[in-house]
C-alpha cells in the first residue's frame, strides 16, 4: 500500500494503480467530467487509464461548477 | 524641502488621520507636514498611525490650550 | 491630484485608513472600469461591494428579468423588483448605495458576436454567470483580448473561483471544453444555498479590488474551492499548460463559440 495525497488528504492506495483506478476508488460522481492534476500537471483524459501513480504523488480532482438558474 | 501645514483641530477621528494621509499623498517625498490637532483621540491616534504606516514623525509639541503640533516628514 | 470631496473622504475613510490602500488606492478604484457579466447570484454581491467601494464605472450584462426565485440569493434585487429588467434593478441598487458610480447597463446576453465589443472598454471582467457555454465564452474572449477576469461557480454548498491575468492559467487550462448540455447539474436542478453566492461573490469582489489597487496576491494559477458544509477551503495550484486549446502553444480555439445551452438553461 502506498500513500498518495488526493485533494489534500492522504490515502493508502494499492500500487500499481492508474489515475482511472483512483477515480473509481474515490467514487468520483462524474468520471467523464472530472479534470485531474498529478503533481500540478494536468493529465490528458486519454491517459487516465495508463498513467501510473507513484508513492507521494499529489492528485487533485477538479470539478465543473457552474451555478445556474433558469426562469 | 517644503513645509506644509494642515489644521485638523475641527475634525473628528477618523477624519483626522484620513485628512493627514490625503495631505501626505499630495506633497513631495522629503517635504514636511505640520499638523495642528487637538488633545484626546487625535493626539493619541495621528502620530501613532503615521509611524505605523511608515511616515517619519519628527516631533509632537504643545502649541497652546488643547492644540498640539505634529511634524511629519514624508 | 487626489481630488476627493469631503463626502468622498468620509465615505471611503475605512479604505483610506488602510496602509495598503490610502488615497492612492482609492483613486485607482475610482478610475477602475469593471464589467460584471450576470446580475444574479454572484453578480449581485460583486456589484454591491464594488459599488460600496467606489469603483468608478461598473458595467452589467444581463438579458433577464427578476424572478421571485432569484430573491433567495440575488440580494441586489428586492421583492418590488420582480419582473423588472435585472440590469435596471441592479443599477438602482448600485446608485442607492453609491451615487458616484457610473453604471453602464448592457441589457443583453453575452454571445460570440458581441463579447469582444462589450469587454473592450473595461479593465477587469467578473464572471457572474450561470452556465458553462458563457463561462467558456468569457474565458476565450478575455484571453483573446488580453483582459484579466475573475471566474466563479457555485452549486449546492460548494464554490470555486480563480483569477486570470494575461499569461496565467485560464479556464481551458483546467477544463478543455464545456461539458455536454445537461451533463452537469445546475442550481436550478440541484439547488444552491443562497449564502454560498455571497461567500463566492465577495471573494470575487475582493479579487477585483486587489487587482485595481495592486494589493496582495491574486488567485492566479490557483483554483480556490470551498465546501461550506465543513467550511474547508482549498487552494489548488494550477499551471498554465502548453497544451491549452486557447492559451497554449498551438491553439485550436481561434474564434469565439456559442456552445449549445442545456434546455433548461435557455433564457426567455
Amino acid at each position: 500500500m502506498a500513500k498518495i495525497i488526493v485533494n489534500g488528504e492522504a490515502q493508502e492506495v494499492q500500487l500499481p494503480a492508474t489515475v482511472a483506478d483512483l477515480i473509481r476508488e474515490n467514487n468520483v460522481a462524474q468520471p467523464d467530467m472530472v479534470s485531474v492534476q498529478v503533481n500540478e500537471e494536468f493529465v490528458d483524459r486519454e491517459e487516465f487509464g495508463t498513467l501510473q501513480l507513484n508513492v507521494g504523488d499529489e492528485v487533485d480532482f477538479l470539478y465543473f461548477m457552474g451555478g445556474g438558474a433558469y426562469v | 524641502m517644503a513645509t506644509h501645514t494642515l489644521d485638523i483641530t475641527k475634525e473628528h477621528c477618523p477624519m483626522t488621520f484620513v485628512k493627514t494621509k490625503l495631505k501626505l499623498a499630495q506633497i513631495a517625498a522629503g517635504d514636511t507636514l505640520e499638523v495642528l490637532l487637538t488633545e484626546g483621540e487625535p493626539l493619541e491616534n495621528v502620530p501613532r498611525s503615521a509611524t505605523e504606516q511608515g511616515y517619519n514623525v519628527l516631533s509632537v509639541e504643545h502649541v497652546e490650550g488643547n492644540v498640539h503640533k505634529v511634524t511629519i516628514q514624508k | 491630484m487626489f481630488d476627493f470631496t469631503e463626502e468622498e473622504l468620509n465615505r471611503y475613510s475605512r479604505h483610506i485608513l488602510l496602509q495598503d490602500v490610502g488615497v492612492e488606492g482609492q483613486e485607482k478604484i475610482r478610475e477602475g472600469r469593471v464589467l460584471i457579466v450576470g446580475a444574479g447570484g454572484l453578480g449581485a454581491p460583486v456589484a454591491m461591494y464594488l459599488a460600496a467601494a467606489g469603483v468608478g464605472t461598473i458595467g452589467i450584462v444581463d438579458g433577464d428579468v427578476v424572478d421571485l426565485s432569484n430573491l433567495q440569493r440575488q440580494i441586489i434585487h428586492t421583492t418590488p423588483d420582480v419582473d423588472k429588467w435585472k440590469v435596471e434593478s441592479a443599477k438602482e441598487t448600485i446608485n442607492a448605495i453609491n451615487p458616484h458610480v457610473k453604471v453602464e447597463t448592457h441589457r443583453e446576453f453575452l454571445m460570440a458576436d458581441n463579447a469582444l465589443d462589450i469587454i473592450k472598454e473595461y479593465d477587469f471582467i467578473v464572471d457572474g454567470t450561470d452556465n458553462f457555454p458563457v463561462k467558456f465564452l468569457i474565458n476565450d474572449a478575455c484571453v483573446m483580448a488580453g483582459k484579466p477576469f475573475s471566474h466563479g461557480g457555485i452549486l449546492r454548498f460548494k464554490g470555486q473561483t480563480f483569477t486570470h491575468v494575461p499569461g496565467s492559467a485560464c479556464y481551458r487550462c483546467m477544463f478543455k471544453s464545456p461539458p455536454p448540455p445537461g451533463a452537469v447539474p445546475t442550481c436550478s436542478q440541484a439547488g444552491v444555498l443562497g449564502a454560498i453566492a455571497g461567500m463566492l461573490g465577495t471573494i470575487q469582489a475582493a479579487e477585483t479590488l486587489k487587482y485595481l489597487t495592486g494589493v496582495g496576491e491574486l488567485l492566479t494559477n490557483k483554483l480556490l474551492t470551498f465546501n461550506a458544509k465543513t467550511m474547508d477551503f482549498r487552494k489548488i495550484s494550477v499551471k498554465k499548460t502548453d497544451k491549452c486549446p486557447i492559451c497554449g502553444t498551438n491553439p485550436t480555439v481561434t474564434k469565439l463559440i456559442d456552445y449549445e445551452q442545456a434546455a433548461c438553461d435557455l433564457h426567455k
